[in-house]
């Protein structure tokens, strides 16, 4: 009982400073002296929570900051790839040879692809293709298979339209190419990654393909970009590509020669256009061709670039060479004569005839005409090293000097294994070979008085050096010949443009087939120059295999020349040299006045 | 001193608040500005699209069938065309010349 009393004197005293109230709040009976290590306890524990919390938020932002912002950039960081467009391939005047436009590609998730018979059967018909393939297709692989790539906008939407689960529509880039067939051996063409294949598509491609950007960006909850993050790399574009090609030109040569090679049954068919000026090509036209846009069928054969990769012998056309440098060495003249009949000359063992017996014949003549036999008598009397080094220098047996997947070199042997037999047959274009670029570049020595000028397939816009072959003189009176090729008692008198004065060589002969030549397949050609004062162009035209008929250079090529001449010189504004006479109809005549 | 603090107090708050919405703004009008730039790109591509179109529906072919099978036209020759030289236009006005 001690302890009770001892309360009650606590409480007494107590009592005793509030005298007037009874204190109810504490009863000694609970009054029990709670130990003072508790509340001390307890505000610690609160404040090692506030610890730990000021210890965790020191933590995330500072110690272990990288790593939280690396997560947060993981969960919302997004890179952007931002596609470079292809660069435009266009034409000197600018009009627009290839360009790339987005197009939609068609995929699908084939585990998420969900279709009854009758919407697979839409769906393949939209395709173009059959429900078989469709669904093989969808075999292929379980999470992300091609339906069709570069389809029209307007598929696209019905595809979509159908609502099937598992389709899905990404944007990609297709060439276009607005002249089609006409140009699309220059051009080329590119495959579905936008890569170069083909022409100048291929030859540029590193300029033409531009170089992808990505950037680093926040998205949110929306998907909607909401802030950039770190270093973006801006896509570089694609450099625009500007041909020396004139579309109008191509186009029209390359309608010419189709028609050509229609009309006599050929096989095939070129057009080069030079300007004899500047080395441009101004149209480099092949028929058979293709559709650019639309490759499924396509062959070799219309995917030749022919101009260019077809060699050839070059046969008469080499005459003017061999009796340029007789001139310009000072063996001939132009009036000199020279002895053809009996219309065959002996080599070696060897005959060598004309295909008419001439008699005495000049220098002219014998381009004229085209004799063997005058150009064989001029040839004789040259070194075979001075032949090598003419035909190297005017190009024969080089590479073109142009940048063009697939030109060929030709075939030119060195002059130390020529035989004299071969020497001969060198001497009017046989036992070498070339392309119709590299005879119509060759060309350009004759137009150029003398010079050889580089050719160009992109446009140039500084005038160009060549080198000297022949002196002016020289080249003027060959141009004087060629001129004469197309007059009266020329092998080509058809070569001749209305208004324009012409001048150029023809050339037939027999298809090379294994080691001969084929019997009854021939290859006919003319290469030749306009106006022939100031020649402005130079025009090679081939024609492969023509069989209704004709067969020689001058009924079947010279036609072809004669109207690519004229086209493309009023294209480029040249006024015509010759005296037309006019068929307009006068405006002098008055006119009745009409009534109203 | 406790007022002061109390005004501070009520300050920060206030720039937090302001802060909040500034950088709300900044993604809002950060992501428009996006889209617009992505529409002004799609824009660029379409308008490409539509010249090339309309290139090809101007090709040198597609013009000559036109101007030769609707319009009767046929290609002029040197023949009948009448050439006027600039120097000569100057002094007496052509007559007229059909092409």
């Amino acid at each position: 009982m001690n302890w009770l009393e001892g309360m009650a004197k606590k409480s007494a005293k107590g009592g005793a400073v509030s005298v007037r109230s009874v204190n109810y709040s504490s009863s000694p009976l609970l009054a029990s002296p709670t130990p003072a290590w508790r509340s001390k306890f307890l505000v610690a524990m609160v404040g090692l929570g506030f610890c730990a919390l000021i210890g965790r938020a020191v933590y995330v932002q500072i110690i272990g900051s990288s790593f939280f912002l690396k997560q947060g950039e993981i969960r919302y960081g997004r890179t952007l790839e931002m596609p470079a467009s292809r660069g435009r391939i266009i034409d000197r005047n600018g009009l627009i040879l290839a360009s790339s436009v987005r197009v939609p590609s068609l995929w699908a998730i084939p585990k998420d692809f969900d279709a009854n018979k009758a919407e697979r059967a839409k769906l393949a018909k939209l395709l173009g293709m059959s429900v078989k393939e469709l669904e093989g297709r969808l075999d292929d692989n379980q999470n992300f298979v091609w339906l069709r790539r570069q389809v029209d906008e307007q598929v696209a939407k019905e595809v979509l339209a159908l609502g099937l689960k598992g389709v899905h529509q990404v944007p990609e880039y297709k060439r276009r190419y607005p002249e089609g067939e006409a140009a699309a051996h220059v051009v080329g063409f590119t495959n579905l990654e936008d890569k170069g294949q083909e022409g100048v598509e291929l030859a540029f491609q590193r300029d033409l393909a531009g170089r992808d950007g990505t950037r680093r960006v926040i998205k949110d909850r929306l998907g909607r970009v909401v802030e950039d993050i770190g270093d973006s790399v801006q896509p570089l574009d694609g450099r625009d590509i500007e041909l020396s090609v004139d579309s109008k030109v191509q186009f029209f040569a390359y309608q010419r020669i189709r028609d050509a090679v229609a009309e006599h049954h050929a096989k095939a068919g070129s057009v080069v256009v030079l300007d004899a000026q500047t080395g441009e090509v101004l149209a480099l036209s092949n028929y058979p061709s293709f559709t650019p846009g639309d490759r499924r069928n396509l062959t070799g054969q219309q995917l030749r670039n022919r101009a260019l990769t077809d060699t050839f012998e070059p046969g008469s056309t080499m005459k003017p060479f061999i009796a340029a440098w007789a001139m310009e060495t000072g063996r001939v003249t132009p009036n000199t004569v020279i002895q053809t009949a009996p219309g065959s000359i002996n080599i070696t063992g060897s005959t060598i005839r004309d295909a008419h017996p001439h008699g005495a014949l000049t220098v002219a003549e014998v381009i004229q005409k085209s004799s063997n036999v005058g150009t064989v008598k001029m040839a004789m009397q040259m070194q075979p090293r001075e032949i090598w080094e003419l035909y190297t220098q005017v190009g024969f047996g080089q590479k073109p000097q142009i940048a063009f997947p697939g030109a060929v070199t030709g075939r030119l042997r060195p002059y130390k294994t020529w035989r004299p037999i071969e020497q001969a047959t060198m001497s009017y274009g046989y036992g070498l070979s070339a392309s119709l670029l590299q005879i119509a570049h060759a060309y350009t020595v004759f137009a150029r008085d003398g010079e050889l000028i580089p050719i160009s397939l992109v446009k140039k816009t500084e005038p160009t050096n060549g080198i000297r072959v022949f002196s002016p003189k020289t080249a003027q009176s060959m141009r004087e010949m060629l001129h004469m090729v197309t007059e009266a008692g020329g092998t080509a008198p058809r070569a001749q443009a209305m208004g324009y004065s012409v001048g150029g060589k023809s050339g037939t002969a027999y298809k090379q087939e294994g080691k001969g030549y084929a019997d009854k397949k021939y290859r006919a050609w003319f290469v030749g120059m306009a106006p022939i004062n100031k020649p402005r162009i130079i025009v090679a035209v081939m024609v492969d295999e023509p069989t209704n008929g004709k067969h020689f250079g001058g009924d079947v090529a010279a036609p072809v020349f004669s109207e690519v001449v004229q086209q493309t010189l009023r294209t480029l504004g040249v006024p015509p040299d010759l005296d037309v006479r006019p068929q307009i109809v006068s405006n002098e005549i008055p006119a009745e006045e009409e009534s109203f | 001193m406790t007022r002061l603090n109390v005004v501070m107090l009520i300050m920060l708050l206030a720039s937090s608040i302001y802060l909040v919405r500034v950088s709300y703004d900044a993604r809002r009008l950060f992501a428009e500005l996006d889209k617009a730039q992505s529409e002004e790109r799609l824009l660029d591509i379409e308008f490409e699209r539509l010249k090339t179109e309309k290139q090809s529906q101007a090709t040198p072919s597609r013009v000559e069938k036109t101007a030769r099978e609707k319009l009767a036209m046929r290609t002029a020759n040197p023949a009948i065309t009448q050439y006027v030289t600039y120097a000569k236009a100057a002094a007496s006005t052509p007559t007229g010349g059909t092409r």
